[in-house]
């Protein structure tokens, strides 16, 4: 009920700035159409995030990793130069491979450590994630190289396929993103308050000592929550990587960990559905803020002149109030 | 006056009152005891009393001095002592560093002069750890100065934590459960130790205990806490006969209870009347 | 009835047997020897080599600075790339936009790393954990994409210079300078720890409460870890600004930041001997595998790789199999040698696994006492 509530109000805040800024010259709809459709995907990665944290109680730093192996799967499948299949495949081999992955890291890394300090296994995430980046500049080399959509803006006949939304030119791509969002929320929150294993997977969260005396395998819990962490982070990486236009590695963690864990935070680590609307909140944030810098003068110069980079600006002071007003965010529960 | 007075103290967690309208005296050189069943608010008192939990009302006064408001470091550098239930040690220091750091408000250099290491701190380090061996002697434990925390018997610990809390060089003690973990023998052991302890260092002491005989040995003054309120207090002998306070512990059955208590009840006033001609008399009404 | 209380016999031993005269001469000759055979062959060595181990120094000092956050404090910081960043830069700053010497730059780049940690410090009272962590990586993000961003402090892409002060110019007596800081920084790291300093942090991090009982200022002594912490990490940082003789900020990424705190963790939490190793290490594992011909052979030839990309991959590894295999890390595997020169006999188990003696002397002496109470 709350989270409806929230949403609700969040929704009606963005649609008040959107009517408002429309058709004015230099005016925020088309920053703030693209920050929402980021914050799907912030909103992804953050599902992962709080996933991980539910169960596991430890932020998974190589959340975004995930997503940029799938890129880097994906575009070797693809590409002409290397694998030359077709896009569905490349996506299905993406998405396996990095599943893989993930299970094998949570059996050799996570699984011995199930019972180490928090703060211990936040280094080895962190150091996960590094590794992960280093094995990546090692294989695939660290020169940019160009992932396509699965639908391309502007195709070879020349056609454009954006949309026209809130004076912004959308691609097919964003769109894609913002409804795998919505149907991984509905099937997440069918999954855990209707399945068995989703209950058990919420029973871990609060107390793993108890649900291992009542019979429910911690291991397989904890199996499970880094398969689907890691499937998150695989399609936040598909979705994304074709729009920044340079596949990298590290792409994923650069761009777009800090937003999302963020996004958590301000949502509630132990709230899925505060994993979107967090997401998205700081999509807008971001996307404001940067209006804001370019659009605002002081003085006869603009902000972004005299204080560069007010997107992260702006996502740490949403970090620092949430954390000191109300730690537990806006649906999260006190602990 | 008294060492340590609480006026009205109460304090609530969410909705549940954890302490409601407390107030408790603890006279100089009196070693006063604190009963009660499990989850009646006796530790909690003795965190708000120590400034780690801020009361929602009351006030705690020391040696006229009202401290309500300090943090909980100053109060202890004014001659508040205490021990913890679960042992106030800390584990990542060693046995004598335990005793170095209990002296921390009486060193003589400050924190920049330590971390350069002027001569001074040297010279103080040595006079410190002279001190904490000194200590470990009068316990027994000096063969154990070098040792880590882990390991070491639940005696050793507890035994370790009081001289700890002495090194503090404390006027007035706040004891958690002393005894909890002692056998009758041992506790009794401890009762002698703490009237020495009482005499030897002008301590006066506030005492937690669940363990009856020790507390009718030792203690003066008896505060019985339950569910938050003073049930009632008075002299140990007097309070155990109390038929609400053995209802407090057992639950039901007052009625019996009742009967069998006012046995006990005429057997002490006799006792008392018997003493009263050199014992300490107090003026303390009891309710 | 005797008391209890009466004094054991002084025969027995006060605390374990203290090496002779001679044995504490030995233990600082050795020190002295290692440091000498180090510092000689920093002055001797190629200058190419000597910047290198001059990074080494620099490294050093910076785990030791995490060191203290992490080891010590308990708290994870994954942002020290913006006070050793901001330090490198107003240290570059003051000595050539302000005229300032050298001197000069070096300590109000140490004031302010120790003040913007101070900043840091006084958020840790309120927010604590993983939350902090977050904190701290994003501010480290902040301050990248901002603060090294202004033109008057970085003049843009080209970097601010930094000088060298006149008399270190060289790359060895530079180095040299690096080393005598890094020596400078484990003293002090040293009297910290072994005074009251160092057990109040210790006693903050495991239980505020009794940290308090103890009249441990909880609040002063939280600040003041990550003061000092900032400090090293100032000092660091002018050190580095000076040695690359130009600052640019793609020098520090968050992603130093992180490899920062693993090669802590390498190194052993709150064990600085181990922590200095690790990070010297981490300097100059790039480097190294140049040194061993086959080696590079393999790798560029064999693997077709660079050996500094190696280093990405080899660094987590590391730090994956500390934590999983072997938690104390360095520090642990080279106990047996850290214990001796702390005047412990030379053994390769510490005084944890020895044999049941000191447990049942306790035994005994309790036994003792309440038998001599009866």
């Amino acid at each position: 009920m709350r989270s409806a509530i929230v949403t609700g109000i969040v929704a009606a805040l963005i649609g008040l700035v959107l009517v408002l800024g429309g058709g004015a010259e230099n005016g925020p709809n088309p920053f703030v159409t693209l920050g929402v459709l980021n914050g799907a995907i912030y909103g992804l990665v953050a599902l992962g995030l709080v996933l991980v944290y539910k169960g596991t109680r430890v932020f998974n730093f190589a959340q975004g990793e995930f997503g940029t192996l799938a890129a880097f799967f994906l575009f070797f499948s693809i590409d002409s130069e290397y694998g030359g299949l077709p896009y569905p495949v490349g996506i299905a081999i993406a998405l396996t491979g990095v599943l893989l992955i993930g299970l094998a890291m949570e059996r050799v890394i996570i699984r011995p450590l199930i019972n180490a300090p928090r703060v211990t296994v936040l280094v080895t995430t962190i150091a996960m994630a590094l590794f992960l980046v280093g094995v990546e500049i090692l294989a695939f080399k660290a020169e940019p190289r160009s992932l396509s959509p699965m639908i391309q803006a502007i195709d070879q006949a020349g056609d454009v396929n954006t949309i026209q939304i809130f004076d912004l030119a959308v691609e097919p791509q964003r769109l894609i993103g913002l409804g795998v969002l919505a149907a991984f929320g509905v099937l997440l929150a069918f999954f855990f308050s209707r399945t068995d294993l989703g209950l058990a997977v919420l029973a871990t969260s609060q107390d793993s000592f108890a649900t291992r005396v009542v019979g429910i395998g911690v291991e397989r819990m904890s199996r499970f929550i880094w398969a689907t962490a890691a499937l998150l982070g695989a399609v936040a990486g598909i979705l994304y990587v074709p729009l920044t236009g340079a596949l990298t590695p590290a792409v994923m963690t650069q761009n777009i960990l800090i937003p999302a864990f963020t996004g958590a935070v301000l949502g509630g680590m132990t709230s899925l559905p505060g994993a979107f609307v967090g997401g998205v909140v700081i999509g807008f944030v971001q996307a404001v803020s940067l209006w804001a810098a370019g659009a605002w003068r002081v003085g006869g110069r603009a902000i972004q002149e005299i204080v560069p980079g007010s997107e992260q600006l702006a996502i740490l002071v949403v970090l620092l109030v949430v954390l000191l007003a109300r730690p537990q965010g806006l649906l999260g529960r006190e602990t | 006056m008294a060492v340590l007075e609480v006026r009205d103290m109460g304090i609530r967690f969410g909705g549940l009152v954890a302490l409601d309208d407390v107030n408790i005296e603890v006279p100089e050189w009196e070693i006063v005891g604190l009963i009660g069943p499990n989850g009646a608010g006796k530790t909690t008192l003795f965190n708000c009393i120590m400034g780690l939990y801020q009361p929602n009302s009351g006030t705690v006064t020391y040696r006229g001095r009202d401290v309500s408001l300090l943090p909980t470091h100053r109060r202890v550098a004014m001659g508040i002592g205490r021990t913890f239930q679960n042992i106030g040690l800390v584990r990542e220091l060693s046995v004598i560093e335990n005793m170095m750091i209990a002296q921390h408000a009486r060193i003589g250099y400050g924190a920049l002069a330590g971390i350069f290491g002027s001569v001074r701190s040297f010279a103080e380090e040595r006079k410190l750890k002279a001190y904490g061996l000194d200590v470990l002697d009068f316990l027994g434990l000096s063969d154990l100065a070098n040792e880590k925390l882990d390991g070491l018997p639940y005696g050793t610990l507890k035994l370790l934590e009081i001289g700890t809390v002495l090194a503090t060089d404390p006027d007035l003690v706040l004891l958690d459960e002393p005894s909890s973990g002692m056998g009758p023998e041992e506790a009794h052991q401890l009762g002698e130790r703490l009237l020495k302890l009482r005499q030897t260092l002008n301590l006066t002491v506030l005492m937690i205990e669940h363990h009856v005989p020790l507390v009718v040995d030792v203690c003066d003054y008896v505060y019985v806490l339950n569910f938050g309120k003073i049930l009632t207090e008075g002299r140990p002998k007097q309070v155990q006969a109390h038929p609400e306070v053995i209802a407090a512990y057992l639950g039901s059955e007052a009625e019996k209870v009742d009967a069998d208590a006012q046995e006990i009840r005429d057997e002490a006033d006799s006792g008392v009347a018997a003493a009263s001609g050199g014992g300490k008399e107090r003026d303390r009404g009891v309710s | 009835m005797t008391t209890a209380t009466e004094v054991l016999s002084p025969a027995d031993a006060r605390t374990r047997p203290q090496p002779s005269t001679r044995g504490w001469i030995a233990r600082i000759g050795v020190m002295i020897l290692l440091a000498a055979i180090v510092l000689w062959r920093v002055a001797t060595i190629e200058p190419f080599w000597a910047d290198r181990f001059a990074l080494a120094a620099i490294y050093g000092i910076i785990g030791l600075s995490l060191n203290v956050v992490l080891g010590y404090t308990g708290q994870v910081s994954l942002g020290h790339h913006a006070f050793v960043g901001l330090s490198a830069f107003l240290s570059a700053f003051f000595v050539t936009e302000k005229g300032q010497s050298f001197w000069i730059g070096l300590l109000l780049a140490t004031l302010a790393g120790a003040l913007s940690a101070g900043l840091l410090g006084l958020v840790a009272l309120r927010i604590r954990g993983l939350y902090l962590s977050l904190i701290t990586l994003t501010y480290g993000f902040v301050a990248v994409n901002s603060i090294f961003d202004i033109p008057a402090l970085t003049r843009g892409g080209a970097g601010m210079p930094a000088p060298r002060p006149s008399g270190f110019a060289t790359e060895h007596k530079f180095a040299l300078l690096c080393f005598l800081f890094l020596g400078l920084v484990l003293w002090i790291d040293w009297r910290m720890m072994k005074t009251k300093v160092g057990r109040a942090v210790l006693a903050v991090k495991q239980s505020e409460a009794v940290a308090a009982s103890y009249a441990v200022s909880v609040t002063g002594y939280k600040v003041l870890g990550f003061m000092v912490s900032g400090a090293f990490a100032g000092l660091a940082g002018s050190l580095f600004a000076h040695r690359a003789t130009t600052v640019v900020s793609a020098d520090f990424s968050f992603r130093e930041a992180l490899i920062w705190v693993l090669m802590v963790v390498v190194g052993g939490l709150g064990n600085r001997t181990g922590v200095v190793i690790a990070s010297m290490f981490f300097a100059l594992f790039p480097f190294l595998v140049g040194l061993v011909n086959p080696l590079e052979h393999f790798v560029i030839d064999t693997m077709g790789k660079d050996p500094e990309e190696l280093t990405l991959v080899i660094g987590p590894a590391l730090a994956l199999l500390t934590i999983i295999l072997y938690p104390g890390g360095v520090g642990e595997q080279i106990s047996p040698i850290t214990r001796w020169f702390r005047g412990e006999k030379f053994s390769l188990h510490p005084d944890g696994h020895k044999p049941k003696g000191k447990p049942h002397r306790a035994a005994a002496v309790l036994r003792h006492l309440v038998r001599r109470g009866r």
